[in-house]
């Protein structure tokens, strides 16, 4: 472009700051965030390993076959037998079921039930102190207790396991939305909002949610993460899954007293429980840092 | 202060109404008799009933939890219905093991997790950063017992440097004592040790890129005493708040590492009682476990003053 | 010496010039030796051996009372605390004359009123004793050394009823402690016998200690079970809870522990190949497991469904699941009395040997009328045996066509739920597992399982005439062949009319420290005439 006489052009300078590359989308999102890109792949490779376990070469996770029990790991039953003969890789990826369900029940049941009780906890004076006086007394119970009672009121279950552990989680829960609802009710646009006459099932609605979302989210991952742990917890006491379903935990608390001369009983298991563990965590942990890293001072 | 301390102690009173009308209500309704399981394989149900009734458990639901808050009231928690030995008593056996084991593994969690977690966040982004954390997730990702079992097999009996299991009572030595509770303590503290780890990491990086830190930093001040004088005291308060919710995992812990290492503790003491349906005590204990509970969420908050001069009650 | 020895002996040294010297209870080398620490079947959380009968409560109180008769290894009742006795011409009056010099830990010499007391609280509670109690005409004192039971009938079975070792025994107590009533524990725990219980270092679930009383005077003749002198070789013994297997394995291995009374079998080539430790059969009267079937309620009122469940059931597959791979320890059983006892039958029960038939057992079903209704199977979790056993029960009804209903629960809920008589529906069951101690299945007098005599029955609640009519036989037997015939009609007609199904006869093993000698096979473990070099 022919330059107009007098006018002073800029020098070309070199480019010293290559251009920020903005990623968009989820896509985006998680090549900006590899740790819950990571811990999502694993997880969604550990539930389609559930799902499909019927197509994975694995046989009658029930199946007993007392004279073939303890075996070692083999080119038949490739993570070895338990005591019953049973196949640990059968019952290992069947158990990848249940303790999935129980996690992710666990995170979502806890997080409704948590996120109704701390709305109302945050907006109702009056309801606030009986229910945090509830809450205290609720953590006050260990959750293993909880359970243990549970499955002596009518038997072992899935169903009673994710109830004991809910039960224990939603303390957790609500004090968060708790104390999120009770910051923004501060907050001068939630002021001006009720000010002109917004009704609160509106404020919750537009001002309140948006907020509790990200971080209730996080918390959720830590409570799936929890819930799995004190599943293996509770089968270890016998408070878990009956046997005829088998969970990583039940599997572990099975093989624990043989774990010295046949670890591969609770090897297998352990692995795989860690490594979901694991995985969830890290989705967490991801989420929370690209959601806000000072949440991660009280999560 | 004194009046804060005064009413937060008056309001753990309806808490543990709370607990322990919920406890009561949960034994009430739970199967499995207590009676049945004395009487034993031989006795008739004419046997069954007439322990039932020497126990008292066939009177209505609101007179037996009458009874059993009033006896309270004066200080009596009931007597075990299978060892005939006042619950008082029974607890007080049993809570210097599982005390012994949440106080060592609470100084150790702190003097391992704190300096970790400040490490973490002044070296952020580094190898030694990830590495923490890594570690820390992984802490985090196995149950209790099959750290514990790992311990136990490497350190007592492949190394044979510390006992497999058993409890040593303080009064016969600090170190038959210590020995016995390292593995259990280091068992449950792994879970404890990454959450304050993680928490400390993330709040030190928030006050660390705060003014007054680069402030010191031009002053010239040393960085290690940067680093704990003044941005720990900064950061402590998430990190004492979590400290204080983790009370309520280590009492779920102690029952598993109890049992693994055989520590006569609370812990087992509820499950088994729990397991025999022995009302009294499992009602004592609960109740003493809220207590301690809030104890602790009180000392939690007294200790925010110490820690921030801002906080004032 | 060792690394653990050198560092405990650092650090003592350590402790004790931190402490500035003060004094530390460290057991000198020979003190150790007198101390035999002992890992129990299961903790010992009351101790009163009327009120609660469970195995273990037994095994205390064997140390810390005696007994007027005790079996020996023979299976006969022999003189303990008795050193005459004799018996009326009718049969309708026995006397009894204890020992001289026998006497009760707080110093009292054992007196015949004692005798009385205990024996009217033990009859209360004891199946043989409530058969005593009902011909009973008068249970009195005569002098301090002497007592009378005068009966209205004869009863040939006295000193058996006073000798078994079979729960509750008849441990002697003093007067004032066997005046509580036998529905409610006692609290003090003083007896006569060779250990005295130390109250004050009792943690129930976790520890009990017996120190020896040295005022006992033990028998002249050779120990025998719980016949002969109980000769104490040892100052202490210290039972020490541990609930984890894997632990209390790496206890023995690590010394911290002398003897323990269960070892997992599984475990077992593990400790064998220590060479500090040995490893040998408890108990060779072993154990029968069991499943009870509910015979008020379908489907297993009717006796082809039960026939159905025995001719498919592999007691192979159940023992297998019990105790292992060894194969010495466990055998077939084709009937329901212990083997290598006298009245050890196999008549009748060829149902549960040779190949397994699903088919006739499906036809069987079939017959029975059963339509696919669930069958609720309730299985104890915390109990090694009963969990293993419910599991291959699950197995096979499922692979019998039956609809399984399975409740995994605890042992407590099992112990009431049992006892209740309604239908599954309402809270009943169709099915339960435990177990028998093999000294519990010798004979029907002893043998509470096996009766059938419908509401009064063990629980399952079945009704057999039949077997009712031999155990009557065999209580009016006068000699072994007349006992033998009865028990073998019995054995058959209890295998037709399905009064339980036994799984199988299993051993079990028990492991101690070379260091450790005198221990004895039988149905509890002795304390007496073990000892420990340091």
């Amino acid at each position: 472009m022919p330059v107009p006489p007098g006018l002073v052009v800029a020098p070309q300078l070199p480019d010293l700051l290559r251009p920020a590359k903005v990623r968009h989308g989820v896509l985006g999102f998680l090549r900006n965030n590899p740790t819950v890109a990571l811990g999502g792949a694993l997880l969604i490779c550990l539930v389609l390993v559930g799902i499909f376990a019927p197509y994975l070469g694995t046989v009658d996770p029930t199946a007993l076959a007392p004279a073939k029990r303890t075996r070692a790991p083999s080119a038949d039953f490739w993570f070895g037998t338990d005591l019953l003969g049973r196949d640990i890789y059968s019952r290992v990826l069947y158990g990848a079921r249940v303790s999935l369900t129980v996690g992710l029940s666990v995170a979502l049941l806890a997080s409704l039930a948590g996120l109704a009780i701390g709305l109302i906890s945050g907006f109702v004076r009056l309801a606030d102190s009986i229910v945090m006086r509830f809450m205290d007394g609720l953590m006050s119970i260990p959750p293993i207790l909880l359970a243990v009672a549970l499955m002596a009121l009518t038997r072992g279950s899935v169903g009673n396991v994710i109830m004991a552990i809910t039960i224990a989680e939603i303390p957790r829960v609500t004090r968060l939305v708790r104390g999120v609802v009770l910051s923004l009710r501060e907050q001068p646009y939630v002021d001006a909002a009720i000010a002109s006459g917004t009704r609160t099932p509106m404020i919750i609605l537009r001002h309140i949610l948006p907020n509790t979302l990200a971080p209730m989210l996080v918390q959720a991952t830590y409570v799936c993460a929890s819930a799995m742990i004190v599943e293996s917890i509770l089968s270890f006491i016998g408070a878990g899954t009956p046997p005829t379903i088998p969970s990583w935990g039940n599997i572990m608390a099975e093989g624990r007293a043989l774990w010295q001369i046949k670890p591969y009983i609770v090897f297998f298991p352990a692995a795989f429980l860690s490594v979901t563990v694991l995985a969830v965590n890290l989705v967490g942990d991801g989420l929370r840092d690209a959601f806000d890293p000072r949440m991660a001072k009280s999560l | 202060m004194v009046s804060y301390i005064l009413r937060r102690v008056l309001a753990t009173i309806p808490v543990m109404a709370i607990v322990a009308l919920l406890v009561f209500s949960l034994l009430y309704i739970a199967p499995g008799d207590p009676a049945a399981v004395i009487a034993g394989d031989q006795a008739s149900p004419a046997d069954v009933e007439r322990i039932r009734q020497s126990l008292g458990l066939d009177r209505p639901f609101l007179v037996q939890f009458g009874a059993w808050l009033w006896n309270i009231l004066h200080g009596d928690l009931g007597t075990s219905i299978f060892t005939n030995l006042p619950v008082a008593s029974l607890i007080a056996q049993r809570i210097e093991p599982t005390l012994s084991l949440m106080a060592l593994t609470l100084v150790l969690t702190i003097l391992v997790a704190v300096p970790l977690g400040v490490v973490a966040a002044w070296k952020a982004g580094s190898f030694v950063d990830r590495a923490i954390m890594a570690f820390a997730v992984l802490a985090f990702s196995l149950p209790v017992f099959v750290i514990g079992y790992l311990l136990a097999y490497v350190f007592a009996l492949e190394l044979e440097w510390l006992p497999v299991q058993g409890y040593t009572p303080f009064a016969e030595g600090f170190w038959p004592w210590l020995q016995n509770l390292i593995l259990p303590a280091v068992a449950l503290g792994g879970v404890y040790i990454a959450l304050i780890a993680r928490i400390t990491r993330a709040s030190m990086l928030e006050v660390l890129q705060q003014d007054y830190i680069r402030t010191a930093h031009a002053k010239g001040l040393e960085q290690r005493s940067i680093l704990f004088v003044h941005a720990l005291k900064n950061a402590a308060v998430p990190i004492v708040t979590v400290i204080g919710i983790g009370v309520a995992l280590l009492i779920g812990g102690a029952v598993v590492t109890e049992s693994v290492f055989a520590i006569p503790g609370l812990g087992r003491l509820t499950v088994d009682a729990i397991l025999r349906r022995d009302y009294p005590v499992i009602q004592g204990i609960v109740l003493m476990f809220s207590f301690l509970y809030t104890l602790v969420n009180l000392m939690v908050d007294v200790t925010y003053t110490l820690v921030d001069p801002r906080i004032r009650y | 010496m060792d690394r653990r020895t050198l560092l405990k002996g650092l650090a003592g040294a350590g402790s004790l010039a931190a402490s500035g010297g003060l004094s530390m209870p460290a057991l000198s080398q020979g003190a150790a030796a007198r101390t035999l620490r002992f890992v129990p079947q299961a903790d010992l959380a009351n101790f009163d051996p009327i009120w609660g009968t469970q195995y273990v409560v037994r095994n205390a109180a064997a140390m810390v009372w005696d007994t007027l008769y005790g079996f020996d290894a023979t299976l006969q009742p022999q003189r303990q605390m008795v050193e005459a006795e004799e018996v009326s011409a009718d049969g309708l009056t026995w006397t009894f004359r204890l020992r001289p010099g026998l006497k009760f830990h707080d110093g009292e010499p054992v007196r015949s009123k004692d005798v009385v007391a205990s024996l009217t609280r033990w009859s209360a509670r004891d199946a043989m004793g409530l058969m005593l109690k009902a011909i009973q005409n008068e249970l009195t004192a005569v002098d301090d050394r002497t007592f009378k039971w005068v009966l209205k009938q004869p009863y040939p079975k006295m000193l058996l009823a006073l000798g078994k070792n079979s729960t509750p025994c008849a441990f002697i107590m003093p007067e004032r402690i066997a005046q509580t009533d036998p529905f409610k524990q006692i609290n003090e725990y003083v007896g006569s016998g060779p250990m005295k219980f130390a109250r004050s270092e009792w943690v129930p679930g976790a520890r009990s200690v017996f120190e020896k009383f040295t005022d006992y005077v033990p028998r002249q003749e050779k120990a025998s079970w719980l016949a002969g002198g109980k000769q104490m070789l040892v100052d202490r013994v210290e039972w020490v809870v541990i609930p984890d297997p894997a632990t209390a394995a790496g206890a023995l291995q690590n010394g911290e522990i002398d003897w323990w009374e269960n070892p997992l079998p599984d475990l077992v080539p593990v400790l064998r190949k220590n060479r500090n430790i040995s490893v040998d059969i408890a108990d060779p009267l072993g154990n029968v497991g069991s499943f009870r079937m509910n015979h008020l309620h379908p489907p297993f009122n009717d006796v082809r469904a039960r026939r159905a469940v025995l001719t498919a059931l592999s007691q192979e597959d159940y023992m297998r699941a019990l105790v292992g791979d060894d194969t010495s320890l466990w055998k077939p059983l084709p009937g329901f009395f212990t083997p290598n006892t006298p009245l050890y039958t196999e008549e009748g029960g060829e149902i549960l040997k040779g190949k397994r038939d699903f088919a006739a057992a499906k036809k069987l079903l079939a017959e029975s009328g059963y339509t696919n209704q669930p069958v609720s199977c309730i299985v104890a979790q915390d109990q090694p045996i009963t969990k293993a056993q419910g599991d291959v029960t699950a197995d096979l009804l499922k692979r019998m066509g039956m609809n399984v209903d399975f409740v995994a629960t605890d042992w407590g809920t099992v112990g009431s739920r049992r006892a209740q008589k309604s239908p599954a529906g309402q809270g009943g069951w169709e099915m339960f597992h435990t177990w028998h101690a093999g000294a519990d299945c010798i004979n029907p007098a002893v043998y509470i399982a096996i009766r059938a005599n419908g509401d009064r029955a063990w629980f399952g609640w079945p009704t057999s005439p039949a077997v009712e009519k031999e155990v009557t036989a065999w209580f009016e037997a006068k000699n072994l062949d007349e006992e033998k015939a009865a028990v073998r009609r019995l054995n058959k007609a209890a295998l037709e009319d399905v009064i339980f199904a036994p799984t199988g006869f299993f051993l079990s093993y028990t492991a101690w420290r070379k260091n450790v000698s005198g221990i004895a096979k039988g149905p509890l473990p002795f304390f007496w005439g073990v000892s420990k070099t340091a």
